[in-house]
């Protein structure tokens, strides 16, 4: 630990000088006293003179004074009828669920009259645990979007919906009767109902098929289980049984297939106490530095093109010790990790995963191989109760293409998808599109394809709808309105379920409801033996959300009118009849030395290969209007409001770009694929493979609704990189140009300010270390005095606070902590915080209340000695010194997380400065921070160790320059909390602990004359927390899971508690599954004769 | 002595039976009375006493319709009985009203059927009151009175007026008898000129007024400013003329029965109208005649009730009312805070209401007036609810040597007046 140097980015490791200058300063930038006064004509001519101050100060006075005599009339309103359910000011939850045909998370949703205001996860599901990452907490957002349309359009221009109805009918009847195609393009369906919607459509106009297609796809997994074991399927996977986790560029905790899931598996493989010292180990060979490559235990940096190779490798290194033949291989730089991950995979057979994030069906079918040699199947991996979620078809997807193009198709209904933004460039969709006679769309706007639609017949945002989901075999849950819908009639036309839309088209009866209930009696309700009756069972399964049933070996999905799709799952039933061994013979026949040929033969043709990610806040795009997700910083680059190039230091070396002051100012590059060309700033990243540049998907949408037109686009559509390789999308790009455009642009990063000067806090230690001593890492800092060593939280400069009531504390496991960013969108959405845009962002002026640090650490070698030594011969500093470690180091850094909200000091050194006693402490422990009180000194800012202070520098909810904050709008501000105060200009805020969620759980006691129990009062971040990393409760109720954790842990510290401030938030030290480095051992060594 | 003691034997029986009497006449009394009462609480939702029908038929001329008293009471006691045991009249009935039922009275006491019925056949003739103060016009009245700081500065000036005047005449009066003396006339000096030689003459008086204004003007500015957005006695006029008089104080409706969100929630509620109609679908006319009944009218409108069909037939509209609490934004309060658990009377920060025709802000519900509270009011329920039962116990020691007054364990002393309690 002590001979760790951790720096949160290239300009603190190069000590630059703009670097040092801010790491003085509090505030980074100049403070712009002449703007903050005013629209800068004041400061026109030699700035404001001390007359014009006077008449300004006397007049605002005065017009304050004035403004303030005033009665305000507020007017009341109370319902006609009040609904039975609302009670005006106390919150209504429904369970409902999320999936839009990408993340799936069964929630519970907070209204307020009839409002939903807050999404949270919901326990009872199995799939998704109760996680929810950040696009799940910021949809709810989404749904007070004024970029939605409210009504439906023809050609461009709003219609009713009975003029389109009818004609839409029409054209559907006369294109049907001439045997015309007519095809539903939709992006995954999990929903029962909906599919038997379908086939109740498909009845009505028998020329209609079904094609799946997910803008991220992952039919190579899919098509590789079909080949080696007869199924079409996603399986589930089971991260927290697997001892030893082999992750080839899977980004399994942010994107891939089922994260939510993942992450919370994952974590519990990594719980460590001193009774249960053991946890996963984590291997990642991945390109781009992914939040899950920054977990990892071990990580090896690839190319692109050499991930198949990795995979080929290690099939043959496990094959070698478990006696199996191996296939054509190259080496790698990698090989040695990859040997030492095979032993280990072969020591924990059954108890351990290998997952692989390509497309490349070969490449799957490899990991497979590895994966049945490992006896992996049935254990940690589970073919049989398999995931339903992503059934995308690239295959059928292109056979769309080529016939819209060939002029076959003559209608195409597209839900939930914006294929034209997400397709690779090569398909030429749009031209495509527009060869279809009849184009309908249920798009909730008017986006990059929902524009070339004849009709615009948008559906309800998923808080307005029915639905219901079947995200795993055996696993459903539901989701309900939670608000009647917001565009309807009288005042528009209205909105309208697309299941419903389809239903009345096939003339049937348009009820979604019932018709839920309708396919729910047919297959559902048999698979269960609780409820005797299908009324009770469907209120409790509403009630509840998430249900599950045993299946057996029932159909699932009322797919009866596919007759090609039953006929599969007939060929499907018949294949499972037969015994395992027929499977091992299949088995044998996938020609995996092929498969291994064709991954080994993928070559980089340029100087550049590019692998395109996700980022954990845009995600695929399809909620790119939404403000709180573009101002979540990256986990990694911690830059909002933007993509960009990836590129490693190494490579941008010799190149003319900028490589400091990444988080303000990026040179920008011409990328080159297929003859598409975008400008893209480009981005120093540690760790990013060499050779290979990361961009992420997601960006670049220039109809996404209001946001463009505010604030520009944001970011570069990087979808037409994408290339269909052997029949499945390809997200990496194997020749790619890039070329200086000798220009710069500006970035808006939260990275390098509020640093932390170097200062140890964030505390790590190795599982070895761990078992032998659980204080590893964790010794506290020892203070010399006269009296000899003592710790410094013995001395105290005040008295102790007294111990009544409650004291509420707050424990985080950086164990446990992977990063996401979940947090911190929960916390926005549930304490109003102002978003503030690119520009602010940059003037490090962001408002989260909780900021994720990210560390890079370095680890000290014989190298490092020796380059301190050359270093201090030629007479330079530290900064030389530095300098010379970059090269081992920055190539692969290890990674941390640190959640850091106000720390609730008990001493706090805020609350000493305030002149006017604004903030001060509570008996409970907490912070508190009265807004109306402030006057804006931020004298307490500056004396924040952990500057988590916030202050308004503008009036985010008025100014005109912020239009595209949710306040200022009048349908986005009907998400705000009313229990939060929207606060205004000049007033400091920070994070207050969710005090109104601990006063309202307090109050909720006291009214049922009860103790508050320990987890009655759960905070916005905690209870988004995917991995369950934040702890939460009394510290002086003696059986609170907090205060045993608190009294027993050995891993417990508190941040900088050196300076005697003592913080109510405390930390477990990160432990790590990696061995010991040799300085660290020497040190041990060290550590032990001291001792 | 025992002549008295026999006197007073003797008197025993003849004061209990004037004891018994009196009994019997008082209960006699009540339920002759109770015979409006009764109908109020028990028909007047669906019935009225003319001829309109509300849920169910009116009730003029009833005496001429029913077969006779007696099949009134059993009607109204049991009328599902009477249907079934197939009487003519009963199944007529059922069947005018579309076969709805009416509620049974199975409690009711037979006394109490016949007082009932008593009212119900002749029901006493409505009085219309035409106190000017019950329906709400003293508070005008009073705006319209004569400004006491108009006549103040009527008399000041009348004062300097008459000073002035007589100024002129002493002046006049004094060259005049100068002119007799043969002495020189004196020429009128000016009142400034005057007032600065006596100013000049008198330093000391004057430094003491002079202190005297600046202290008078430095505390009414403070007053004035201190007052800014403290709206005690705030009064606004609401779209219906409300009386909270009539409503909690003379019929004594429970707070509750229309703030039924003050134990549930933050808010108390202004009642729904639907909660208004529970009552007013059978009470048409207010107390004060015309004024009443036109202000109820604005009920029905606001709930699309027409009175004469006794349906909801139009579309009904919210009432739009002003809000006559109000706190800022920055403050959070709970109700259900200080009712449910502080066992606070509503009348504590609300002042009477019942008496209150239009409701005024009786409190000036600033922040000082809030803490004084705090630190004055003993923690309801401290000592057994269970939720503080370790605080107080720990409260309890901490205090313990304290004079005994200022051992009570107030809200302040709990942390209640911290910032963070209600600032977020």
């Amino acid at each position: 630990m002590g001979n760790t140097k951790y720096w949160k980015g290239l300009e603190e490791l190069n000590n630059s000088p703009e670097f040092v200058q801010k790491a003085n300063n509090e505030f980074a930038e100049q403070i712009p006293v002449e703007d903050f006064l005013g629209d800068g004509n004041l400061s026109k001519d030699n700035g404001t003179n001390r007359r014009d101050f006077l008449k300004c100060l006397g007049f605002s006075v005065t017009a304050a004074s004035l403004a303030a005599c005033e009665t305000p009339v507020n007017k009341a309103i109370p319902y006609v009828v009040r609904p039975d359910e609302i009670t005006p000011g106390v919150a209504n939850w429904y369970a409902s669920t999320y999936f839009d045909g990408n993340d799936y998370a069964a929630l519970l949703v907070k209204t307020r009259e009839g409002r939903p205001i807050k999404v949270e996860g919901n326990d009872l599901s199995k799939v998704s645990m109760g996680g929810t990452n950040a696009r799940i907490q910021a949809s709810v957002l989404s749904l007070y979007d004024s970029s939605r349309i409210t009504g439906p359009m023809a050609n461009d221009a709003p219609a009713t919906w009975s003029s389109v109805d009818k004609e839409i009918m029409n054209k559907l009847t006369s294109i049907s009767a001439k045997g015309g195609a007519i095809r539903i393009l939709s992006s995954t369906i999990i929903s029962p109902s909906t599919m038997a919607v379908i086939a109740d459509f498909t009845a009505k106009y028998p020329t209609t098929k079904l094609v799946t297609y997910d803008a991220v796809s992952y039919s190579g997994i899919i098509k590789a289980n079909e080949q080696t074991f007869g199924k079409a399927v996603i399986p589930s996977y089971n991260f927290d049984k697997a001892e030893i986790i082999v992750s080839i560029a899977a980004d399994f905790l942010a994107n891939w297939l089922s994260p939510i899931e993942y992450a919370r598996q994952y974590a519990m493989g990594r719980r460590v106490s001193k009774e249960h010292a053991r946890m996963s180990k984590h291997y990642h060979f991945e390109s781009n530095l992914s939040l899950t490559g920054a977990n990892a235990d071990e990580r090896g940096p690839v190319k692109v093109s050499e991930q198949g190779k990795v995979a080929v490798n290690l099939y043959n290194a496990v094959a070698k010790i478990v006696g199996g033949s191996p296939l054509s291989s190259s080496a790698l730089a990698c090989d040695a990790m990859i040997a030492k991950a095979a032993k280990e995979l072969t020591e924990n057979k059954g108890k351990s995963l290998v997952v692989c994030g390509s497309n490349d069906t070969n490449v799957q079918l490899i990991v497979n191989g590895i994966n049945q040699m490992l006896e992996n199947y049935g254990k940690t991996i589970d073919i049989e109760n398999h995931s339903n979620l992503h059934q995308g078809d690239d295959a059928a997807f292109a056979e769309l293409i080529n016939d819209m193009t060939a002029g076959k198709v003559d209608a195409l209904i597209m839900y939930n998808t914006n294929p034209v933004y997400t397709a690779p460039s090569s398909s030429k969709l749009a031209d495509a599109i527009m060869k279809v006679g009849l184009r309908i769309s249920f798009s909730d706007r008017s986006d990059e394809t929902a524009r070339f639609a004849t009709y615009i017949c948008p559906d309800h945002h998923y808080l307005e709808s029915w639905n219901d989901f079947n995200p795993k075999k055996g696993q459903y849950s539901l989701s309900q309105p939670t608000i009647t819908p917001l565009f309807a009639q009288p005042r528009n036309e209205g909105t309208r379920q697309a299941q419903e839309s389809l239903l009345l088209w096939a003339g049937l009866p348009t009820d979604y409801h019932s018709y839920i209930q309708k396919v729910w009696t047919a297959s559902v309700f048999p698979m269960q033996g609780k409820y005797m009756m299908f009324g009770e069972f469907w209120n409790n399964s509403l009630h509840d959300g998430a249900i599950e049933v045993s299946t057996g070996d029932e159909k699932l999905i009322n797919d009866e009118a596919d007759k090609e799709g039953s006929k599969k799952e007939e060929k499907k039933k018949d294949k499972k009849k037969e015994e395992k061994i027929k499977e091992e013979k299949e088995v044998a026949k996938v020609d995996l030395n092929a498969a291994a040929q064709k991954a080994n033969g993928m070559k980089g043709a340029g100087e550049f290969e590019i692998a395109l990610y996700e980022k954990i806040g845009i995600g695929t795009g399809n909620q790119a209007n939404n403000p709180w997700l573009q101002e979540l910083p990256d986990p990694i680059s911690k830059i909002t409001w933007d993509n960009y190039v990836t590129m490693s230091p190494a490579d941008m070396k010799g190149k003319y770009l900028l490589m400091e002051r990444q988080d303000r100012e990026a040179s920008l590059v011409n990328v080159t694929v297929n003859g598409v060309t975008v400008k893209l700033p480009v981005v120093p990243q540690p760790g990013q493979a060499k050779g290979t540049v990361g961009i992420a998907l997601g960006y670049g949408r220039f109809r996404a609704g209001k946001l463009s037109q505010q604030v520009g686009v944001v970011g570069q559509n990087v979808y037409p990189f994408i290339q269909m390789i052997n029949g499945t999308m390809s997200y990496s790009v194997m020749d790619a140009k890039i070329e200086a455009a000798n220009e710069t642009t500006e970035l808006a990063g939260t990275q390098v300010h509020h640093t932390m000067m170097g200062r140890a806090i964030v505390k790590e230690t190795s599982l070895e270390d761990y078992k032998k001593d659980p204080m590893a890492g964790n010794h506290p800092e020892m203070m010399r005095t006269n009296s000899g060593q003592i710790n410094p939280n013995t001395v105290d400069l005040w008295n102790e606070h007294e111990k009544l009531g409650h004291r509420w504390g707050m424990t985080i496991d950086l164990n446990s902590c992977i990063g996401c960013g979940s947090c911190v969108v929960s916390c926005t959405a549930e304490n109003n915080v102002a978003v503030v845009g690119k520009k602010m962002v940059m003037n490090t002026r962001e408002m989260h209340w909780l900021r994720i640090d990210r560390y890079y650490s370095t680890e000290w070698s014989a190298e490092v000695s020796k380059a301190k030594e050359k270093a201090d011969e030629r007479g330079e500093g530290l900064v030389a010194m530095y300098l010379d470690m970059e090269n081992p180091s920055v190539e692969n850094p290890k990674v941390v997380f640190q959640p850091i909200m106000c720390q609730h000091c008990n001493h706090a050194p805020c609350e000493t400065v305030c002149p006017v006693l604004a903030t001060n402490h509570s008996t409970e422990g907490l912070n508190a921070m009265a807004y109306n009180r402030c006057v804006g000194t931020r004298y307490c800012a500056n004396n924040c160790p952990f500057k988590v202070r916030r202050f308004n520098w503008f009036n985010y909810n008025e100014s005109p320059d912020f239009t595209f904050n949710p306040t200022q709008d009048d349908l986005g501000r009907m998400v705000l909390n009313p229990d939060v105060v929207v606060r205004s200009r000049g007033v400091m805020e920070k994070c207050s602990m969710c005090v109104q969620r601990v006063q309202a759980g307090k109050l909720e006691a006291k009214k049922a004359e009860r103790k508050l129990k320990d987890g009655d009062i759960k905070l916005a971040c905690a209870q988004a927390c995917p991995t369950n990393a934040i702890l939460f409760g009394d510290l002086n109720d003696e059986d609170s899971a907090i205060s045993k954790l608190r009294r027993t842990d050995e891993r417990n510290y508190f941040i900088l508690e050196e300076l005697g401030i003592k913080p109510t938030v405390s930390y477990l030290t990160k432990v790590r599954n990696c061995e010991l480095e040799e300085a660290e051992k020497e040190e041990a060594k060290e550590e032990k004769e001291k001792a | 002595m025992d002549t008295v003691c026999i006197k007073s034997q003797k008197q025993i029986p003849v004061i209990f039976s004037f004891l018994f009497l009196s009994i019997i006449f008082s209960i006699n009394s009540v339920s002759a009375q109770d015979g409006a009462k009764l109908f109020k609480q028990n028909c007047a939702v669906c019935h009225s006493l003319g001829t309109n029908k509300i849920t169910g038929p009116g009730l003029a001329g009833i005496a001429s319709r029913v077969p006779s008293d007696d099949w009134l009471i059993k009607w109204i006691k049991n009328n599902n009985a009477l249907i079934k045991s197939g009487d003519s009249y009963a199944t007529k009935i059922l069947a005018d009203n579309n076969g709805a039922q009416m509620t049974v009275f199975a409690d009711l006491k037979d006394e109490e059927l016949k007082a009932l019925v008593a009212y119900i056949k002749a029901p006493p003739v409505e009085v219309v009151v035409t106190k000017k103060d019950e329906n709400g016009a003293g508070g005008k009245e009073e705006e319209k009175g004569v400004n006491p700081l108009a006549i103040l500065i009527g008399v000041i000036a009348f004062l300097i007026i008459i000073v002035g005047v007589l100024r002129g005449v002493t002046h006049s009066l004094r060259n005049l008898q100068r002119e007799k003396e043969g002495q020189e006339e004196i020429e009128q000096v000016g009142v400034w000129r005057e007032l600065k030689i006596w100013m000049g003459t008198h330093k000391r008086t004057v430094a003491v007024i002079a202190l005297f204004i600046l202290g008078g003007l430095l505390s009414a500015s403070w007053d004035g400013l201190m007052g800014i957005g403290v709206y005690e006695g705030y009064h606004p006029a609401q779209p219906i003329a409300f009386s909270h008089k009539i409503h909690a104080g003379d019929n004594a409706i429970n707070c509750q029965y229309c703030h039924s969100g003050v134990e549930k929630s933050k808010t108390a509620g202004i009642p729904t109208v639907n909660v208004c109609m529970n009552c007013h679908k059978g009470i048409s006319k207010g107390p004060s005649g015309e004024k009443g009944t036109a202000e109820i009218a604005k009920i029905y409108a606001a709930a699309g009730w027409d009175a004469d069909k006794g349906a909801y037939t139009k579309a009904p509209s919210p009432i739009i009312w002003t809000k006559v609490h109000n706190l800022p934004d920055f403050v959070f309060f709970s109700h259900q805070q200080h009712v449910k658990v502080g066992k606070q009377d509503c009348a504590n920060c609300h002042g009477d209401v019942k008496t209150m025709t239009t409701v005024k802000q009786d409190k000036p519900l600033t922040m000082s007036w809030c803490i004084d509270c705090h630190r004055k009011t003993e923690v309801p329920g401290i000592k057994d609810n269970p939720y503080y039962e370790s605080l107080h116990a720990k409260l309890k020691e901490k205090f313990k040597n304290l004079p005994k007054e200022e051992q009570v364990i107030t809200v302040a002393k709990m942390g209640g007046i911290e910032c963070g309690k209600c600032h977020y």
